[in-house]
Formats: structure tokens, sequence, C-alpha cells
């Protein structure tokens, strides 16, 4: 394990040898360790398993250097970076790749500039730092415990599936540059995402929980909520194909959100004219009762950071207000590439994700941090449920894609689980897991809200690395159509 | 100067002594295996004719699966390496502290699992199928080796494709390109004897535009050109017979006529609707390669990328029914040219043909030593990992419909009234793979045998099952194509398999906008 000290040492002696080079015009060296473990479950009753398929990390450490470099009359830009070495020798290695990869490429202007003090500090915990083998591995047996318990609890033994992972991530890093950004972050996050299934009975159900601090994080408590969900929903029924008013709730909105929404409010997209909302900045684009905001600078959340991976101070930045669009996520490229005399992106969400944390060997890039979604006018899931009167409350949805891209804004995904009929205002039957699939747009999802919760849940979803404050929204008219018949 | 793959001819024979005798030091561990891989490459990428991006470097990484406790339990390590790590003294150190690692987490893992086997029995040892072992050396295979391209051609092909991309035609908004060349070198180790060495060539391009006519939607298309082979690839042996510009201007021809063309619209009922290799590419990838893949039939994908329709459980699956028309086969090669292309597997299996659907009737399905053990099958070498330091899983390698004899021209003529769906775009599929809505980039009206008007925004949804059995032709125009981007696992990994397939004829919903 590297220690945060010797981080911000090699970043340190890095830039004062890189001052030494005559051809540097301004450098940004950012060295990081990462350790990802990943405790994966994996119970089926009914087939031979093992319970905890496969503790496992991945682990890694290094060094990466963005420089700008003059050559003639043009500026070039070239970065390089080097693993497991935090050496003068290792310094000079990315140095020289830095240079070996320089381009001119015309949208880059100049490094980011100091830009205030970070809200956040010392807001990890050393117990998940120092974390042993066997400490994670039980974390797992715990979640796994919770969901079997309550199952057997409940009266079922057979065709019990129990999956999903506890996942524990550790990042430090440092950041020092010429520009005068002189910085570190350390984090820590845990996970349980949990799928309880009674697969005689067609019934899946979903739990997590989510926290930054060991002594607070409960995976048994993720465990038995996927089983009690799960349970909740046998006996269910199938509904017609049409238009239908529908509640999202926590899981389904952050999946639209994560894989349709939020990637269509960034400057990246508006650069490569892949979202539904280019050229609408300012414009109304959603119910006047919505806003979403990104920040990372909650304390507790696991989607925040004290620092960027650019080494700015994390905060909030207004995407929709009052349902008028009001900006995007932006890094330091970006934000300099579209300022102008009406916009001035600022670059809160420059970060060098990988699957493994905060990577030294990427260049930052556009990643959301907590992406907050809130009404104006908020309410009750009763009040809501009172505001449909008929239709389908979705808890769970599953491969949601924009379908015709991003630019086009149609979407698609099925429900799976979690699921109920609304009838007169109330929770009724639930729903059939697998036989509806939702075909619509996400600008009829924006403008056909009829109404907002205000309690909110932290929700992350699979192959997404931020988190959505979520609340449960209901809109009118949703397009679900009936599935796999021939299974019935 | 930065390490060559040529430095695994020092570390292979230190590598195989390591994971032979270590572990014998280590009480009740049965089984290690070690993958350490390196790779060097070039990428460059470019937008709009302007340079972005170039790199010139190298990767390595090394993941240790272990196999150890009364209750034999699994346990891995995997971490990034740099220069000063691939040195005997170095490598060794780093390996057997993995070892160990992997080792103190499977032996936490099998105490844990003893002692939860009162309360659910089908808790059981992990269990590894037979294999041949064996000791091999496979040479990389390419005609213009990627090493030997420089970084500056690299990125003036991105350069100049990307600015012609631009200039063809007003309504392009923006054109990129990427490349990447490169070679990968890993060695399998085992404790059971194996001692792998594998080298693999890639070569990918991949092209990027939007185009936009009037207040209508931007019109967005990407798409891949790739194989494991060298740069011969960009100048035009690929599946394509085209170079990486002529691709690339082809695709952005197409988008420029498509930001031009009528919106499908989502149709009531089934039509008749012919389906091209290209299209038919993605369709094979989800509706034949992930459903048979057998982590999902053992149910251990419940909560990611699901299960599979075709195995409720041992006494109810689809195993040697009809799922398909009779004009229906399904293979999965990884000994054949494709992004699905190897010897030996990730845990050191030889790699060998999978007839996955035979006539209609399903066959098989895809596993690893420890699945083949569950379902009592012959291990048939399915497992992979993006990088030496992840864990491998249950992938598809070449996952294609097998050909048929029908010219594709007659097959489109026989058709009174129907629609030609050309180029798959994006897939979403539910849960058990039982029902999919993929989108095409181009959709035809067919009218008496003729193709009469073009579509954008559309695709077809339909239950999996259905249009399997509807398929009434089968073309003899097969073609393979490189899918880099399947997701699985967690974390995630991101893996380039090869899927393709002939013309099809069946029945589908058309999907629109």
């Amino acid at each position: 394990m590297i220690k945060t000290e010797d981080l911000r040492t090699a970043v340190s002696g890095a830039l004062k040898q890189i001052k030494k080079q005559k051809d540097v015009i301004d450098a940004e060296v950012f060295a990081s360790w990462n350790d990802l473990i990943t405790i994966r479950l994996n119970y089926t009753s009914d087939i031979p398993c093992n319970g905890i398929h496969e503790p496992k990390s991945i682990q890694s450490y290094g060094l990466g250097i963005l420089a700008t470099f003059k050559r003639g009359n043009r500026v070039e830009t070239g970065f390089g970076s080097v693993t497991n070495d935090l050496t003068k020798e290792g310094v000079l290695d990315a140095l020289e790749k830095a240079k070996r990869n320089r381009v001119y490429d015309p949208d880059f202007k100049t490094l980011p500039e100091p830009a205030g003090k970070p809200a956040l500090t010392n807001y990890h915990d050393k117990r998940v730092m120092e974390i042993s083998g066997s400490d994670s591995v039980d974390l797992g047996w715990k979640a796994l415990n919770g969901a079997l318990k309550t199952l057997h609890d409940g009266g079922h033994n057979k065709t019990i599936i129990i999956g999903g992972d506890v996942t524990i991530l550790r990042e430090r890093m440092a950041i020092k540059t010429t520009k005068g950004i002189d910085d570190f972050d350390e984090t820590t996050s845990l996970t349980a995402n949990i799928t309880a299934m009674i697969e005689n009975k067609n019934v899946k159900g979903t739990g997590w929980s989510m926290d930054t601090h060991f002594a607070t994080f409960k995976p048994g408590e993720a465990g038995r909520e996927a089983a009690e969900s799960a349970m909740r929903t046998i006996g269910g029924r199938r509904i017609k194909s049409g238009k239908h008013n529908v509640i999202f709730g926590n899981q389904p909105l952050t999946d639209i959100a994560s894989n349709v929404l939020v990637p269509s409010l960034d400057l990246s997209s508006v650069n490569s004219s892949n979202t539904p909302f280019l050229g609408k900045l300012g414009q109304e684009i959603a119910s006047r009762n919505l806003n979403i905001y990104d920040d990372g600078s909650i304390k507790g959340e696991t989607g925040s950071k004290k620092i960027t991976c650019e080494g700015v101070p994390t905060g909030r930045t207004d995407l929709v207000m009052n349902g008028r669009l009001v900006g995007f996520l932006s890094d330091n490229y970006f934000s300099k590439k579209f300022k102008n005399n009406l916009y001035n992106p600022i670059s809160r969400n420059g970060f060098r994700y990988s699957a493994g944390g905060r990577d030294y060997k990427n260049k930052p890039g556009i990643s959301p941090t907590n992406v907050i979604i809130e009404g104006n006018r908020e309410t009750t899931r009763d009040s809501l449920l009172k505001q449909v009167n008929n239709g389908v409350y979705i808890g769970r949805v599953w491969y949601t894609y924009a379908i015709n891209g991003l630019a086009m804004g149609d979407f698609t995904s099925t429900i799976i689980a979690d699921s109920f009929l609304i009838k007169d205002g109330k929770i009724a039957s639930p729903l059939k897991p697998n036989t509806i699939r939702i075909n619509t747009n996400i600008n009829h999802i924006l403008n056909n809200i009829i109404g907002i919760t205000k309690k909110k849940r932290s929700t992350l979803v699979w192959g997404s690395r931020e988190v959505m404050i979520a609340p449960e929204i209901a809109v009118s008219n949703v397009q679900l159509d009936n599935i796999t018949g021939f299974l019935a | 100067m930065k390490p060559r793959i040529e430095i695994l001819d020092t570390l292979r024979e230190h590598i195989f002594k390591t994971v032979s005798t270590y572990y014998k030091s280590l009480s009740d561990c049965k089984y290690v295996d070690v993958r350490l891989g390196i790779s060097e490459f070039k990428s460059a990428t470019s937008e709009n004719g302007e340079s972005k991006d170039v790199t010139d470097d190298y990767d390595a990484s090394f993941g240790i699966r272990v196999i150890a406790g009364e209750m034999s339990s699994w346990g891995f390590y995997g971490q990034s390496l740099g220069k000063n790590d691939l040195k005997i003294k170095e490598i060794t150190t780093l390996i057997i502290k993995g070892i160990n690692t992997s080792y103190e987490r499977a032996m936490a893992n099998a105490e844990k699992k003893q002692e939860f086997k009162k309360s659910a029995d089908s808790l059981t040892e992990v269990r590894l199928a037979k294999i041949k072992v064996c000791q091999d050396t496979v040479p990389a295979d390419f005609e213009i080796d990627p090493r030997k391209v420089s970084l500056q051609k690299v990125l003036k092909t991105c350069v100049d494709a990307s600015r012609q991309m631009k200039e063809l035609d007003p309504s392009v908004h923006y054109a990129a390109t990427g490349i990447r060349t490169g070679i990968t070198r890993e060695l399998f180790c085992s404790s059971e004897g194996a001692n792998i060495d594998q080298t693999l060539p890639l070569t990918q391009g991949v092209v990027y535009v939007s185009a936009q006519k009037g207040e209508s939607s931007p019109e967005v298309c990407y798409d891949y050109v790739g194989d494991l082979k060298g740069w011969e690839i960009i100048e035009g042996k690929n599946c394509y017979n085209s170079s990486f510009l002529d691709f690339a201007l082809e695709r952005t021809r197409d988008t420029i006529e498509l930001s031009g063309a009528e919106f499908l619209k989502t149709g009531k009922g089934e039509v008749i609707v012919v389906t091209d290799p290209h299209f038919n590419t993605l369709l094979v990838h989800e509706i034949v390669g992930h459903p048979t893949e057998s982590d999902r039939i053992l149910k251990m994908e419940t909560a990611y990328a699901g299960r599979s329709w075709l195995f409720k459980n041992m006494d109810e699956n689809q195993v040697g029914k009809r799922i398909a028309s009779p004009l229906v086969n399904a293979f999965s090669d990884p000994t054949v040219m494709g992004y699905g292309y190897y010897k030996y597997d990730a845990e050191g299996t030889p790699a060998k043909r999978i007839e996955v659907i035979k006539n209609g009737i399903l066959n098989t399905f895809l596993n690893g030593r420890e699945n083949a053990a569950t379902l009592e099958q012959e291990p048939n070498g399915s497992m992979r990992a993006t990088a030496s330091s992840m864990v491998p899983i249950v992938r598809m390698t070449n996952t294609a419909f097998g050909p048929g004899k029908k010219d594709p021209k007659k097959i489109i003529k026989e058709v009174k009234d129907g629609y030609y769906i050309v180029s798959h775009r994006i897939p979403s599929i539910s849960e058990s793979r039982e029902n999919f809505r993929i989108s095409a980039k181009k959709v035809y009206k067919i009218e008496n045998g003729k193709l009469v008007k073009l579509y954008r925004g559309g695709g077809i949804m339909a239950n999996s099952k259905e249009f399997l059995m509807s398929i009434d032709a089968v073309g003899n125009d097969f073609k393979m194509y490189p899918i880099p981007n399947c997701g699985k696992g967690q974390p995630m990994q991101v893996m380039r398999v090869g899927n393709g397939g002939p013309t099809l004829r069946g029945k589908a919903r058309l999907a629109g906008c």
C-alpha cells in the first residue's frame, strides 16, 4: 500500500524535475494508488455453488504527467505515465513519454488554475483503508446471510438465487502543477448491491447499501431488503400494451439517468453533436417542477471527492433548473473550449476514472459525481400514487439504452423486478417480471412529469460510477409493451 | 527504453517454477494459476482533421487465482506492473506476494463456506473439470508488424480520414477517428504444470460521425474495423475489404444520406424482415451467444447480465429441443480468425469449435472448467479476461449463425411486402434474453422484391424464440465482424468478440421513433 505522503513527495519531486526542462511550458503531475476489492455473491439453492464466489482485487499505483511543450509558434500537449514507480527515473520516463506523445491540438487552451478551497476534508475511513482480507470476505457473507435468512424465515428454501456483490474502493491521489495547484485526496467507499430471487415464483428483489465508513455500512440489510422485495412481488400479473401512467422508483430513475439523461448533459456529448439538448442551453427542456444538479462535495455520499483529478475543488453544477437547461458537466479541456461571452462552464467534473479507481494512466475526462434529481414541489409517495390513480409502479429496470443513439433521445428497457400495478391510488397486485418493455423518449419523460417525491435514495447501477440521489417520479402516458408471451 | 514483449523469454521459466513449487508450501492450497501479460501498442485519435491524442506505450499486469481451504474456495489478486517489476527477482517477489493474498482470501472464504454449509446445503467445494495440461508457445500472426508502424503514420491515417469525412458535406457536424495497433503476449502457468505462451496482435480503427440536416435530430454513426492482425487491417485486409479511409468515408456517406431520411414508425404487428449479416452480428451476439454462456445458465449473472431462458433447471431446459427453424445453425469457434480467436483460453484449455445450435436444435453451452464440472460437460475453453489482472469469465469467441445456401438477392426478391434491416446499431435485451429490441443503421421498405424507401431511427423487436422459429431463408453470404465492446462481469470487463452470420429472413415487429 502506498501512503498519501509518498504520492505528495513524488509529485513535488516530479515538478522540480520538470521545471528544469527548457521546452516544457506547463505541467500537471498526478500520482495515485487504488485498490478495488470485489466480493461476489453466487448462491443457488438447487445448483452446487460457492456462496461467495470469488473474493478478488485489482491494485495499481503510478504517476502521470500532462505537459505543454513549445515547438516553434505552437503549443503542443503530451501525456505519459509510469506504473509502480515514483522515483526520479520514473518521472523522467513519464516525461519522455509525454514528449514522445505530444500533438498540436488547437482546442487545448491551458491547464487549470487554482480555484478556491475544497469543502470536504478528511472524509475517508482509516478502517476501510486498512481492511483485512478476512474482514472483506466477511462483508460478503453478511450480505448473503441477510438475504438467505430472510427467505428461509419466509418459508422459501428452494429455487433461491442470491447474487450481487460487496465492493470496497480505496483511492489515494496527489496532484501538483506549474499553475499552482498542490493538493491531495483520500477516499473510501463501500457498496452492497444484492439481488434475491425465488425462481419458481418468478420473483426478483433488489437491495442496496452504500457508505463511506465501515461502521455504518450494512451489507446484511441490503440482503434482507432484496429478499423482502422478492417475497412481496409473488403472484405478479401481466398488463396490456399501451400508454400508462407510471411511477419510476429510485433504481429505474437512476438507470435512465445514468444511461440516457446524464450522458446527454456533458460537454463531450455537445462536442460530438450527440445529445438531444444540442442548442438548447437556456431553453425549457423539462417540466418546471424539475431540477437536476451534480455535487461532488456532499459529505457521506460515495460519489463525493474533495478535489477533481485536475485538482479543482468539487462543488455544485446546476444542469436543469425549473425545467430550464442551465449547464453541462465539464472538465478543464471542454470548459475552456466552450467558454464564450454567454456561457462559462466550470470544470468540476474532470476525473481519470477507470474500473479500478482514479487512474494515473488516464488523461482527465468528464464524469459525474453525485447527481441530485429534485422537484420544486415535492410530495410523498402516497400523494404520488393518488395523482397517478391507475398505472404502474416500476421498481427495477434492466438494460436501459438510448436505442437510436443519445441524440434522438429514444430509449428502451425491460421491467425485471420490484414492480406493482397501481389501482385507485394505491399499490395493488405485483407486476409479473420480464413481461414489459418500456419504449419511450427522454424528452417525453422530462415533459410529462406528474410529481416528484421528497424522499430520495442514493443509488448506483451496474457499470456506472456516479451516484444518483434519486426520488421517485411519476410520468404520464409512457409506452409499455407486453412481451415474452411464449413463456407465459 | 520501454519493455518489449520479448522480456517474457527471460521471465517465463522463473514464473513457471515459482507457480509449480511455491503453492506446495501453503497448507490446503489445491490449485494456483498465474497469467502475466504485456502489450506494446500505438494509438491515435483525431477530430475534424485535427490531431487530439497519440500514445506509444506498453501495459503489463498479472492475475493470480488460488483454490484453497478444507472446503475448497477461490481467491484472486491482480495488479498492474511497471518496467522495474519485469525483472526476475522483482517479479518472483510480487507473484509470491500475490499468491499469498489470494490464498488468504481463499482460506477465509473456505472457512465461512464451511460455517454456512449447515444452513445452505448447496454450498460445495470448487471442482475443476479435467483438461489436457499443455505446454506450448503460440507466436503472433501478422503481415505488417504493429511495432514497426511509426506513431506519425498512425496519427496521419487518423487525421486524413477525419478531415476527409468532415469535408464530405456541410451537414457533417463532427467527424472523429481512432486507431490502435499493437501486440499482446500472455503467459499462463498453473500448478498442474501448464506453461502456455500466446502472442496476439490487435489492430482496430473506429469512426464516429454526426450529420444534421435542417432542424431534424443529428444522425450519429460509429463503427469499427479490426481483427487480431497487424497494420494490414488498416490498409484493407479486413472484413470489409476496404482501407480505413474508404471505410470511414463510406460510413460518412451513409450518415449524410440517413440524416435526410424519414423516421421509421413503430409497427403494430409482425412483418416480414430480411436482416443483413452486419445486423445479424449483433443479433446472434445477444440472442444466441449470451444466453448460451454457462455462467448465465447456472444463474451466476442474475444480478448483472441476467439469466438464460434456455435453462430453468437441470430437468427443465431447452438442450436437445427445437428453439429455431431447422434452417438455423449457430456455432462458437475460437480457432477461426476474428476477435474471438485464440489457441488456449485463460484457463489453458485448448480452443475448439462448438456447435451451439444444429438444425434448429439447442446443442450445448459455452463453459469454463468449473462450470463444466457443475454441468457435467466437457470443458470447451471459453474463459477470457479483458486484462491479465482481471478474473477470467465465460465469453463468446467467434460466435455466429452458420451459412445457408440461398442467394441473398433472391431472399429479398421473394418478399412482396416487408423490410430490409441493414447494419446493427444498439441492443436492448430482456433479462433472460427471451425478448430483444435492436436498432439498425438503415431500414428499407421492400415492395414486390425491390427496395423502395430508406428510413432512419428504426429496428426490430421480437421474442427471441419466435423470431428464430420464423426464419424461412438463410443466405450464402456469411460474414464475421468485430464487436469490440461487450460488457460483462463485476467489475465490468469490456471484451472483444467476433460475431456474424449470413442474411436471414424472418418475422418481427418494427421498432421506430
